[in-house]
């Protein structure tokens, strides 16, 4: 009886294993981790505070559907580069946020907030093309210095990556996942000064510095 | 030794047909409506346009079409994909990248870019539009492990297909200079016997060597050219 016993508990044991085994191995992590380089054009007059929350700058994408692997893939690290070198060039002076919105520093023209509204992949298998694809939507934030809204905008982004001889799924999604942050940086920089609330924020601005040069001179 | 002077004659005859290879065919063609004035000290910048969401023009098909073109010796100076669009982000990036010379002159309008522009000395930029699909595939190959030893056994073959269309703009004179364009085709064979021996049709590489010969001609003025 004591061998039967025995034996039951060593089978259960192993198929304890071989289970979690085999949960883990449909399971996927990626950690993107990319480098940006610096835009090149003409910065806004305005000094901003960024704000990137610890939710921003640790994002983890987390998916577990029944039609597809388990998948996480952590974004955190790569957005917050992207977007402290795209917002830090952009305007005259950009100064990193600690905390918002308490013990802003004076002097702040506008305070930008970004937040991951949505990340979606394909893999090749389900489109039929050899093409890795990533979408990302940010919802984009500007306040005053007193908290109120200036505007609200939305920035989405695309990369892909083609299939590549050798390469793992990790590696082809974390390289879609930074040609799509690249994207994101793009449409940061190019549209900004596109959003009709910023344009005419940036225009006051603009002739609030002029008439303050004017008076200076005389 | 029995076993080693056994796979000895299929490797032999893999490593033979690696350097045989499959048959591929290019057909390059060139509208030309100005000739190259490319000058001491002058660059081109080879870039692939990624817009599309059906296919990507392969990032190693313009390093190969740069690597055999850059001979700063005969006058022609590449500056590397990558390196050009990092230098200028983020105003060549897939969905932001001038589609027309005329969006080229509007972004010249911002002074940085302008700057960066003439500080690489860019005379030309050639964008490179199209992919090297696998159009068609037949044959089985199956392979097996017994005591006795392993083998494969079977045929395979498929197609390629590489399209290519690379628009020369003069970025100087702020003109369209000219196309070329470059479609190859190719079987592969793979017959098993033993061992797979592989007939590879390198055609995207031969596609990259046709257009890269071609611009060449193109880029240089008539008298260095045949240099």
């Amino acid at each position: 009886m004591n061998i039967w016993l025995y034996g039951l508990r060593t089978m259960s044991r192993l198929l304890a294993i071989l289970a979690v085994v085999l949960l883990t191995a449909c399971a996927h992590t990626v950690s993107v981790d990319g480098q940006f380089p610096t835009p090149v054009g003409n910065q806004h007059p305005l000094t901003v505070g960024v704000y990137l929350s610890d939710d921003f700058r640790q994002f983890t994408y987390s998916e577990n559907r029944d039609d597809r692997d388990e998948w996480n893939i952590n974004t955190g690290r790569a957005q917050k580069n992207l977007f402290e070198t795209v917002l830090g060039s952009m305007f005259r002076e950009a100064i990193s946020l600690s905390q918002y919105p308490s013990d802003l520093p004076q002097g702040l023209d506008l305070v930008i907030v970004p937040e991951v509204r949505e990340l979606q992949f394909t893999m090749p298998r389900e489109t039929r093309v050899n093409i890795f694809e990533v979408w990302i939507k940010y919802d984009m934030h500007a306040y005053n210095q007193r908290g109120d809204s200036v505007a609200e905008w939305v920035i989405t982004a695309y990369g892909k990556t083609p299939t590549a001889f050798l390469k793992s799924q990790e590696a082809a999604l974390a390289q879609a996942i930074n040609v799509a942050l690249r994207d994101a940086g793009a449409t940061l920089y190019t549209g900004f000064a596109q959003v009709p609330e910023l344009q005419a924020f940036i225009a006051n601005k603009q002739r609030a510095l002029s008439m303050q040069e004017a008076t200076s001179d005389e | 030794m029995k076993p080693l002077i056994n796979l000895a004659a299929p490797l032999l005859l893999a490593a033979a047909a690696l350097s045989v290879g499959g048959c591929t065919t290019v057909v390059i063609d060139e509208y030309r409506r100005s000739t190259g004035e490319l000058a001491v000290g002058d660059s081109v910048v080879i870039l692939g346009r990624r817009h599309s969401s059906e296919y990507e023009t392969e990032p190693d098909l313009i390093d190969c079409v740069g690597d055999t073109l850059h001979s700063p010796e005969s006058g022609v100076n590449i500056i590397p994909e990558q390196q050009f669009v990092d230098a200028l982000y983020p105003w060549f990036e897939p969905r932001k990248a001038p589609m027309h010379i005329k969006s080229l002159s509007k972004l010249m309008d911002i002074p940085d870019v302008r700057d960066r522009m003439e500080q690489y000395g860019v005379k030309y930029i050639v964008w490179i539009d199209g992919s090297t699909e696998t159009t068609s595939s037949a044959g089985s190959i199956g392979c097996s492990i017994s005591t006795a030893g392993a083998g494969c056994f079977g045929f395979g073959t498929w197609d390629k297909e590489s399209d290519y269309e690379a628009s020369v703009w003069d970025f100087r004179d702020q003109e369209l200079s000219g196309k070329i364009s470059a479609d190859a085709q190719g079987t592969s064979y793979m017959p098993a016997i033993v061992v797979p021996i592989p007939l590879i049709a390198r055609v995207q590489n031969n596609a990259c060597k046709g257009m890269a010969a071609q611009l060449r001609e193109f880029l240089l003025p008539p008298q260095s050219a045949s240099r």
